[in-house]
């Protein structure tokens, strides 16, 4: 429903921009792409497809050149570009630490220190995804590394269904705001954004919505008090800190051989999957089978990943031959309204996109459009990195469509409904809307630290 | 000289894309192409003439793949710096090498010299050169300081292309090749001690805030050409080839100029001279301008003998060899194999 | 897979058969382009530790890397088909009757390998412009463009492939009257698919966690 409302008000929004300058409005063939569009969304129709299609047509459709002689090269560059090595690297050191069991270690860690305040475990699935995905560059990643160990503490458990898988979820959505994160890298490949200056500016934000999380909870135990767990004695909690110590370690090597000066963004994914493969093989669990288990999952990820990255540069392309962002920008900076009000209105269609549409082809389709738009408008680029990165997040736990929440589910033993996500993840969604709304007021949330630190 | 036309008589209508230089910030951009390309080519052809430009940035292109989007008819005119081409059209690289031309003066010379040549070899691609301009000189930046080009050794420099990595390894140091948007936070984090690039490009790239050293020396020029679609411009009535003819002069003329006066203006801006920063912004916190010494020049120019010019000849074949010594060696006296 | 549509006439037999030929090579494949990915963490690991403890570099890591990702998501873009892992926005398409379901599902595939031979046919065009231009790139290595993108091209054309058979299966499903068995085989994963994956995966992890004995 609300996928046709916006693409109704892009047709309206191109029809103004045609008519503004001053050209014949191609009102036949904008309604026939929107059709197709939409019949193909409906339709089941692959992501990858409609987007890559949809160039083809919009380049037959409007193009005088003869664009496909350039699409190889248009495939080739996007496919072939380092600074895209890092999200194949965070998958795979992602899905080694699942294998070793680490995560396991950091959950019961955690656990032990956080079980005894109002909302009790609940609080270990935040803290323990804030952690990850501090080393994490990928929300699916951490909702399912941290989603596998902490479900079966549950089981037999008097806590609110609901409420834990919407806190693992909304845990998972952290995995990409808390440096590092694949989003902050694509943004930087799009927009020639520093990604250092991205992850720095992001980690207020992180723990504004880590906090904001963890004030749901506290709401959700002071409701509805659960039996306290008996105290456990200090020194077993000082022990138990120990168990931090892998993640804690592959946290300094990701986030602090950048910041040493030892390797940039991309290759400090690298390290981070090398150091996980390294405290495996210290833990003894570092074998062919899990290797191989591990390889075949990241190549499948990153190849359906890597399928959509390609259609949305094809489309990109071809929208940018028949300039159609450089229209769309020089119109939406020339529009009657304050600069805030279109941003506002940006962010809405990002928020109804993400309702339907999966966070990483969000960003890679919208942003080219989106970003010169922003700049006319006096934005940092930074800032809107990070905003943009918490709309991603926002989509991956916005029902009724999102990769955290689909993962989640899958794990489930106990055979409920996915409408037990849908609900559970709601009260965590408005937090993070409080947190894009801070953000909104206050910039200086992100731009302040970068600022300090340069 | 030869001048643009003032104008041109009626015919068909003419579009023109233009694909220019990397960003849409550069002056390059600014002060040649869209006046030339877009707005004179509108008013001065009577609006006969419609042109289009835009930036790699804004295509989406690494600057790579420019004599490919020319080819395709992509785009009607494109430019591009001659190493970064140098990949699909070897010769491109022997008109810039590191250490050949120590003034502007050289660098123009041997580019008219060789713009035929290098045209030979394009035809077979279906596009023609019809500008070589310079950015301004490329200059060494550092976060430490240094007194002479061998202070360099044992150092972490980012490099671009052949022959420049050819040059930092004979210096000692050790290349490093990080995409361009990365180098800003590597120079920050001290991921490399050094980078290579223009003077005006390091300014607008703000390097000034990550770096203490400037260097006057060129290394070389970043000598970039402009294309255009030989099948295209075939079908243009002869009256439109020789308005645009007159148009590409002018517009060489206007970029030579430019390349001399943005390199010392982007020193100047770099260090923090405020009467000599015209083109470029004023950095908020001066570098510090290391002057060339004889003893660089001629280091340079041993390498350049030594290493970067037989490293050029093997990459591109014998031929390349040939074609140097007979086009480039009586205008730099320099020739392969001694 | 033994007695799988054992009562199913020849023409659909023979396709999935096809098919399951296929998924193998497809997924062998997979397995390379993950072990890629490895060889590509360590190779990056050597660049950074050579370049900050030795003072030596690669000078074409990032040349090197980039084609690794990119013959990484060709080769395995069929697995991740055979798999049904590639995205789809199926909110709607699940509550349609069965048959028009069916229908669908084939048309998402053929729309899907229209998109796909597009791309590869671009990546030979691409081949070909390269091996004309005779195109190395500026690494250290002046690496034969023509080798990367060669190998790129093979991952999109078995992508194709994939496409092709599975299609080919579908269609003779849908020809021979069994809607309920294209659903199965060009269905979204259903939450049992996912499920079962995201369970390997934990069990793995619950395995190691027990190896290490009680803490
Ligand atoms: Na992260
Ligand atoms: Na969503």
């Amino acid at each position: 429903m609300i996928a046709v409302v916006v693409l109704l008000l892009l047709l309206g929004v191109s029809l103004a921009v045609a008519a503004a300058g001053g050209q014949e409005v191609p009102v036949g063939a904008i309604l026939a792409l929107t059709a197709v569009f939409v019949v193909f969304f409906g339709a089941g129709v692959h992501v990858a497809a409609v987007l890559g299609l949809l160039g083809v047509l919009v380049g037959l459709v409007f193009s005088d050149r003869p664009w496909w002689d350039f699409a190889g090269q248009t495939l080739w560059g996007p496919s072939s570009n380092f600074v895209l090595v890092a999200v194949p690297l965070f998958l795979l050191m992602g899905d080694i630490l699942l294998r070793a069991g680490l995560s396991d270690r950091l959950y019961r860690a955690l656990n032990l220190w956080l079980n005894r305040l109002p909302g009790g475990l609940l609080h270990t699935n935040i803290a323990s995804c804030a952690m990850f995905s501090a080393i994490s560059g990928s929300s699916v990643a951490t909702a399912a590394t941290m989603g596998s160990v902490a479900l079966p503490y549950f089981t037999g458990t008097g806590y609110s269904r609901r409420m834990v898988l919407g806190s693992l979820a909304a845990g998972g959505a952290l995995g990409n705001l808390i440096p590092p994160g694949i989003t902050f890298i694509v943004y930087g490949l799009i927009t020639e954004t520093s990604v250092g200056a991205l992850y720095v500016a992001a980690l207020l934000p992180g723990l504004l919505v880590t906090g904001l999380f963890v004030l749901v909870i506290l709401a959700h135990g002071l409701a509805r008090p659960t039996e306290r767990p008996a105290p456990v004695p200090f020194a077993l909690k000082l022990r138990a800190l120990a168990d931090l110590l892998p993640t804690l370690a592959l946290m300094l090597l990701v986030l602090g051989s950048i910041y040493a000066g030892w390797a940039t963004p991309t290759e400090a994914a690298a390290l981070g999957a090398v150091g996980a493969a390294v405290f495996a093989a210290f833990e003894g669990k570092l074998s062919f089978r899990l290797l191989n288990a591990s390889a075949e999952a990241t190549a499948r990820n990153t190849a359906l990943l890597g399928l959509i990255v390609l259609a949305a540069y094809l489309l990109n392309y071809v929208l940018t031959t028949v300039n159609v962002p450089q229209t769309l920008a020089a119109f939406m900076a020339d529009l009657p309204l304050p600069p805030w009000a279109v941003m506002a209105c940006i962010l809405a269609l990002y928020l109804a996109l993400g309702t339907f549409m999966e966070g990483f082809s969000m960003i890679i389709t919208t942003v080219p459009v989106v970003f010169p738009i922003v700049t006319a408008l006096g934005y940092d680029p930074i800032w809107f990195g990070v905003v943009v990165t918490m709309l991603v997040e926002i989509a991956q736990i916005s029902p009724p469509d999102g990769t955290v929440m689909y993962v989640l589910q899958g794990m489930r033993r106990d055979g409920g409904p996915i409408t037990d996500m849908f609900a559970g993840v709601l009260p965590f969604l408005a937090a993070y809307l409080v947190a894009v709304t801070l953000l909104m007021v206050f910039p200086e949330l992100a731009l302040w630290l970068p600022r300090a630190w340069g | 000289s030869a001048q643009m036309p003032t104008s041109l008589p009626p015919g068909p209508k003419v579009s023109i894309v233009s694909v220019t230089q990397p960003l849409p910030t550069q002056p390059q951009f600014t002060r040649v192409d869209m006046p030339y390309l877009r707005d004179m080519l509108r008013e001065r052809s009577g609006g006969r003439i419609e042109g289009t430009v835009a930036s790699h940035a804004e295509r989406n292109l690494s600057g790579t793949e420019l004599v490919r989007l020319v080819r395709s008819g992509q785009a009607d005119i494109g430019a591009s710096t001659l190493t970064t081409l140098s990949g699909d059209v070897p010769i491109m690289d022997g008109v810039d090498l590191a250490g050949l031309a120590p003034g502007i003066g050289t660098a123009r010379r041997i580019a008219d010299a060789m713009m035929p040549v290098v045209n030979r070899d394009l035809e077979r691609f279906g596009t023609r050169l019809v500008i070589i301009y310079p950015f301004p000189a490329q200059v060494v930046f550092c976060r430490q300081p240094f007194a002479s080009l061998a202070d360099l050794r044992g150092r972490k420099v980012r490099t671009f292309g052949n022959s420049l990595v050819d040059l930092v390894n004979s210096l000692g140091a050790q290349p490093v090749s990080i995409g361009f948007p990365e180098v800003y936070s590597a120079l920050e984090r001290g991921v490399v001690d050094c980078a290579v690039t223009g003077t005006g490009s390091g300014v607008a790239a703000r390097w000034p805030e990550v770096t203490t050293h400037i260097s006057n020396l060129p290394v070389s020029w970043a000598l970039a050409g402009y294309m255009v679609n030989i099948n295209w411009w075939n079908r243009q009535d002869p009256q439109v080839r020789a308005f645009l003819e007159g148009t590409f002069k002018e517009m060489s003329d206007k970029l030579w100029e430019l390349g001399d006066a943005a390199t010392r203006d982007g020193i100047d801006c770099a260090i923090g001279k405020a009467e000599g920063c015209r083109i470029h912004t004023l950095a908020a916190r001066p570098m510090t301008e290391v002057n060339g010494t004889d003893a660089d020049r001629a280091q340079l120019r041993e390498i350049l003998e030594k290493t970067v010019l037989p490293g050029f000849v093997k990459r591109c074949g014998a031929r390349c060899g040939e074609v140097f010594n007979q086009t480039v060696a009586p205008l730099a006296r320099v020739r392969f194999g001694g | 897979m033994s007695g799988e549509g054992a009562d199913l006439p020849a023409l659909p037999r023979l396709a999935g058969a096809l098919r399951r030929g296929v998924s193998a090579l497809a997924a062998g494949m997979a397995y390379l382009a993950g072990w890629n990915y490895i060889a590509c963490a360590l190779f990056i690991t050597a660049d950074v530790l050579g370049r900050n403890l030795l003072g030596v570099s690669s000078a074409a890591t990032v040349e090197v890397t980039g084609y690794m990702l990119a013959g990484g998501i060709a080769w395995a873009l069929a697995h991740a088909l055979t798999r049904g892992a590639h995205i789809r926005v199926d909110v709607w398409v699940n509550r349609l009757p069965l048959r028009l379901r069916a229908v669908l599902h084939l048309l998402a595939l053929l729309l899907l390998g229209a998109f796909a031979f597009f791309c590869a046919w671009a990546a030979w065009s691409l081949v070909d412009e390269s091996l004309l231009f005779d195109a190395h790139d500026n690494s250290a290595l002046r690496v034969p463009l023509a080798v990367p993108q060669g190998v790129w091209f093979f991952g999109l054309a078995a992508f194709c492939l994939a496409v092709l058979v599975l299609a080919a299966e579908g269609a003779s499903l849908l020809l021979v009257g069994r809607p309920a068995e294209v659903d199965r085989l060009l269905g979204p994963r259903t939450v049992d698919d996912e499920a079962a994956e995201a369970l390997e995966a934990a069990a793995m992890a619950r395995e190691a966690a027990e190896g290490r004995g009680p803490a």
